[in-house]
């Protein structure tokens, strides 16, 4: 039976054609050529216009294929180990990286994968503390501290 | 006789403690790898780049190829044992793999997918050996237009990734509309910064390596998996008339594993594909393929594992990745400052050969932990995957 085709799939390349569109705008507005030699908005523009035209090949193909309900996955849990890694990136900075690792790796073993809750906290503790020893101790890198000092 | 005297000199490399415990260390993680299905060794490698930061390139390196063609032995146990392939390319080894273990021959399956394995592994070292020299000198008399025809090529090899070709290439466009980002090195341009000082760089490439392969695949198969009985393993060696069975397979396996790996965009999953239906063309009896034949596990564990080595060949010749966990080692060589590409085997062989010898040292590693460790190896299975 013939379904209607993945909307991730199709916000994906929508997502394309939209980078494309942005990059043949900015380009419009860069020195295009001078002389013999393509300037800084030459290529920007040609890739923008050939993301353009792939992406809508790809929303024709899309469309046009015949997608099995079998094709279609669930994509909550995907969606949210997603949102929950977004949030950690934008809070490291404020939160410090050592609570917002933790916090992140909390929610997706307590909530998404439903583990038992002082399981959940003591595992993602501990991977904190070795993923803390070895970037910030071990290999210097000045992870973002945040007011705790972690 | 120039190239046995660099790989003697790889040999001795290869075998110093540090550079022989990253090869173990990295056959072992590749193992690991490979069992688990989920995570493959693209990803693996990607998430391991930013922990070599400031070690020795060729022992990085050592490690990384290690887990490389290490998948390809673990990615075995799983599809033989429970028929969930740990990896893509041992999608075919499930097929028979574990018809076989239903049969209770599920040991020697993997013996012979092990030793099969082995000598495969080593015939395309040897091909990677003898192939790869002469193709970077070959390489060396390009000018800027070759060059340009072998971006050309990498870039319309994407298009063979994947099951679409214009999804193949909107996201090779994408990779260039990304690599727009920052000053433009011949005008000094700022470009599509959107007001960010830190895009004025571009993106760094360990960024979207780890992004792609270590949360892309992560995300991809989350929603994947479920909790089966483990067959136990017993007996691995297997006898004269399985060996008889798969000799040719194996050689056969070896070949084509190596000819489809050299070539850009392809690896070792199309590899193990080919390999199977070649067996089943060329066997007496067809209708034994899917209820337990023995060819069909190793000719295709013999391809995929032939195509590892084969994919290190464009790699370390040419600059070109022969498949996506190529693709990852070779941005891993920028990271470390090195160029890729056909001046390595000149400026950097010492790496080079190193990286060849300790290929050999590790299949006989990964042989000698297959054979007795299935068993130990079996029990990872027990890890519930959700």
């Amino acid at each position: 039976m013939a379904v209607r085709p993945a909307p991730g799939e199709v916000g994906l390349a929508i997502l394309f054609a939209l980078v494309g569109v942005v990059w043949i705008v900015g380009a419009l507005g860069m020195p295009f050529w001078e002389g013999f030699a393509p300037q800084s908005g030459f290529l920007p523009f040609v890739y923008g216009i050939m993301l353009a035209a792939l992406s809508a090949a790809v929303m024709l193909g899309l469309f046009r294929a015949e997608n099995t309900a079998a094709d279609l996955q669930p994509v909550g849990k995907p969606l949210l180990v997603l949102a929950a890694l977004t949030l950690a990136v934008v809070g490291v900075q404020a939160a410090g990286f050592g609570i917002a690792i933790f916090l992140m790796m909390a929610f997706l073993f307590a909530v998404v994968e439903r583990l038992p809750v002082i399981r959940s906290l003591i595992v993602s503790g501990l991977t904190t503390a070795v993923l803390i020893g070895v970037f910030r101790a071990w290999l210097g890198v000045p992870l973002p501290a945040g007011p705790f000092g972690i | 006789m120039g190239s046995f005297f660099e790989l003697m000199n790889g040999f001795a490399s290869a075998l110093t403690p540090t550079h022989l415990a990253m090869c173990f260390a990295g056959v072992a993680l590749g193992q690991i790898v490979g069992v688990l299905p989920g995570i493959g060794p693209s990803a693996a490698i990607a998430l391991l780049l930013p922990l070599t930061y400031g070690s020795s390139p060729t022992a990085a390196i050592i490690m990384f190829a290690g887990i490389y063609y290490g998948a390809q032995y673990g990615g075995t146990l799983t599809s033989v044992l429970i028929s969930v392939p740990g990896e893509a390319s041992t999608v075919m080894t499930s097929i028979d793999g574990h018809q076989m273990a239903l049969q209770g021959r599920g040991g020697v399956a993997l013996g012979i997918a092990a030793i099969g394995s082995f000598i495969a592994g080593t015939l395309g070292t040897l091909g990677l050996m003898l192939l790869a020299p002469p193709l970077a000198r070959g390489a060396l008399a390009f000018g800027p237009p070759e060059y340009f025809a072998l971006v050309v090529l990498g870039l319309t090899a994407l298009a063979a990734v994947g099951s679409s070709l214009s999804k193949g290439l909107a996201t090779g466009v994408l990779g260039l509309v990304l690599g727009t980002i920052g000053i433009d090195p011949q005008t000094g341009v700022s470009r599509f910064d959107f007001g960010f000082v830190w895009l004025l760089d571009g993106i760094e490439f360990i960024v979207l390596t780890v992004a792609l392969f270590g949360v892309g695949e992560v995300l991809a198969t989350c929603t994947m998996g479920t909790v089966r009985p483990v067959v136990e393993v017993k007996g691995m060696l297997p006898t004269r008339e399985d060996w008889r069975a798969s000799r040719m397979p194996i050689l056969r396996g070896s070949f084509i594993g190596f000819v489809v790996g050299v070539l850009p965009a392809t690896g070792a999953t199309i590899a193990s594909f080919v390999a199977y239906i070649v067996e089943k063309k060329l066997a007496r009896d067809p209708s034994r393929f899917g209820h337990g034949a023995i060819e069909g596990v190793a000719g295709p564990e013999a391809s995929n594992n032939a195509a590892a080595a084969g994919a290190m060949v464009p790699m370390l010749a040419l600059g070109v990745p022969g498949s996506g966990t190529t693709a990852v080692i070779l941005g891993a060589l920028i990271m470390f400052g090195l160029r890729p590409g056909p001046e390595m085997f000149e400026k950097n062989s010492e790496l080079v050969w190193a990286v060849i010898a300790s290929m050999y040292i590790g299949n006989v590693l990964l042989l000698l932990m297959n054979l007795p460790l299935a068993g130990l190896f079996a029990k990872l299975l027990k890890v519930p995957y959700h």
